[in-house]
């Protein structure tokens, strides 16, 4: 279905692209806000990626591709969403990522605030990179396709991410005693 | 923390956290601005079949002679500037050159006159001739590629294509990386300002440019190379503004024309059509196949204007 809703919208149905978009825009918003760590950035970034998708969408030769070929433009999209802020910033605004924060026991309030510390610290090419490996299971190849690199270097990327990920940790909880409180 | 738990499934449960439903807000807004928005024509099956429901109303019986044109006269070889005076005017024969719709619909061969710009009224329309298979684009679209078996049309390590711009006034950036903040308050309008700003944009590499003569109009083409660590590795696009290694904007668009990869070579001809700067620009890389590269600058010296 969504196959033909794309070649619909390839001929310039905004009805059916309007209805592509209501299937894959929580997802979208899903993988912007993990690697901006900022809900308005993440809302406009696919806000723009969607406009972008419409706009590009004839090149898309293999429709059943949509999603990894969407994915790639959102990639481009939050990069340039952070970039613009930080010309108008001293700063991204530290804020905590917003939503339903799930029952998982396996994070500790502690855990939480050593991720998103050291998460915040990677670089946003770092960032997607798990983000696609992690959070939606992809495999190196797929985020090589998302993020436009070739495998070897999404590979390499996805190797540093980690690396730096944990060292970021390590250190911090070698400066900062650990409380054992546990989310309820 | 402790760090000797599993780090991965840490990370995992991570990142299950955080928000993963869209704002009603942003479907509306995006559905406003598509209904705004045209879609950009690019790569498709070259169907001689479609030409006629490109050509605008307006271009009537002078677009009929020039398509049925058969073996128009180039006004230079391949790979050599275009000199000398106008060109012949052409002259209209019982053989056309566009061949009819074959009954099953499919792709017919792309050899021949057609229509690679299809323009607003106070645009250049732009005709072209293909002497060669394995390139195509919609009629009218102003995008060529080369599309042999793989697929490959303008993407690295080996593709080519060409893309056309009527629009007059080109904001060329300072750099081909950092454009966004290097956007000339004042467009090039003249072929050589539009030329002189190419040639001094940060991160690339400049030919001189050459003096050529299209359709009888006079212009001149600059090839531009990306900095060499882009392919080597040393610098990324993914880094660029929005990801694009660019080259100008035009009114409406920013950017108009970005790099399709790491290594693109762009070949930009400029020609003064009547006071407008038309910029055709062929585009291919190192390892691009020389008879594409022929090819292509055939299709640029066949281009005929209005």
């Amino acid at each position: 279905m969504q196959e033909e809703l794309v070649r619909l919208a390839q001929r310039g149905d905004a009805e059916a692209f309007d209805s592509l978009a209501r299937m894959v825009g929580d997802r979208c918003l899903a993988i912007a806000v993990r690697i901006l760590r900022d809900i308005d950035l993440a809302e406009d970034a696919v806000q723009t990626a969607l406009i972008t998708a419409w706009t590009e969408l004839r090149a898309l030769r293999d429709p059943s591709r949509f999603e990894p070929w969407l994915h790639r433009i959102l990639t481009n999209a939050c990069y340039a969403e952070a970039r613009r802020r930080r010309q108008r910033f001293e700063g991204l605004r530290i804020v905590p990522v917003a939503g339903a924060y799930g029952s998982d026991d396996y994070l500790t309030v502690d855990d939480r605030d050593l991720l998103e510390r050291a998460f915040r610290r990677l670089t946003l090419q770092q960032r997607a990179v798990l983000v696609f490996h992690h959070y939606l299971g992809l495999s190196i190849s797929e985020v090589a396709t998302r993020t436009g690199l070739p495998v070897g270097t999404a590979k390499s990327r996805l190797h540093h991410a980690t690396r730096a990920l944990r060292a970021s940790i390590e250190a911090d909880t070698r400066a900062t005693p650990p409380s054992q409180e546990r989310l309820a | 923390m402790t760090t000797n738990r599993d780090p991965d499934r840490l990370l995992r449960a991570f990142l299950r956290e955080g928000e993963e439903e869209l704002h009603y807000q942003v479907y509306d807004a995006v559905r406003a601005q598509i209904e705004r928005k045209r879609q950009r024509a690019v790569f498709g099956p070259w169907r001689t079949a479609a030409m006629n429901k490109f050509l605008p109303i307006g271009l009537g019986a002078a677009a009929v002679v020039v398509l049925l044109i058969v073996g128009a006269r180039f006004l230079g070889t391949p790979g050599s500037p275009n000199v000398g005076g106008p060109g012949v005017e052409p002259t209209a024969t019982p053989e056309a050159s566009v061949t009819e719709p074959s009954p099953s619909g499919a792709a017919d061969s792309p050899e021949g006159q057609h229509l690679l710009l299809e323009s607003a009224e106070s645009g250049v329309p732009i005709t072209i001739n293909i002497a060669a298979p394995d390139w195509e684009g919609e009629p009218g679209g102003g995008v060529l590629c080369w599309g042999d078996a793989a697929g490959r049309c303008a993407g690295p390590p080996e593709g080519a294509g060409v893309i056309a711009f009527d629009d007059g006034d080109y904001y060329v950036y300072g750099h081909a990386c950092d454009w966004s903040n290097m956007r000339p308050d004042t467009p090039a309008t003249t072929v050589d300002d539009l030329l002189e700003a190419l040639s001094n944009q940060g991160s690339r590499e400049a030919s001189a440019p050459e003096d050529i003569t299209v359709d009888g109009y006079a212009g001149k083409k600059i090839i531009l190379r990306m900095d060499a660590g882009y392919l080597a590795g040393e610098y990324d696009i993914d880094d660029c503004d929005e990801g694009n290694f660019a080259l100008f904007g035009v009114p409406g668009d920013d950017p108009a024309r970005y790099s399709q990869g790491p290594g693109q070579i762009e070949e930009v001809w400029a020609v003064d059509v009547d006071g407008r700067i038309v910029v055709v620009i062929g585009s291919y890389y190192e390892q691009t196949p020389q008879h594409a590269v022929d090819e292509l600058r055939a299709i640029l010296e066949s281009m005929k204007f209005k």
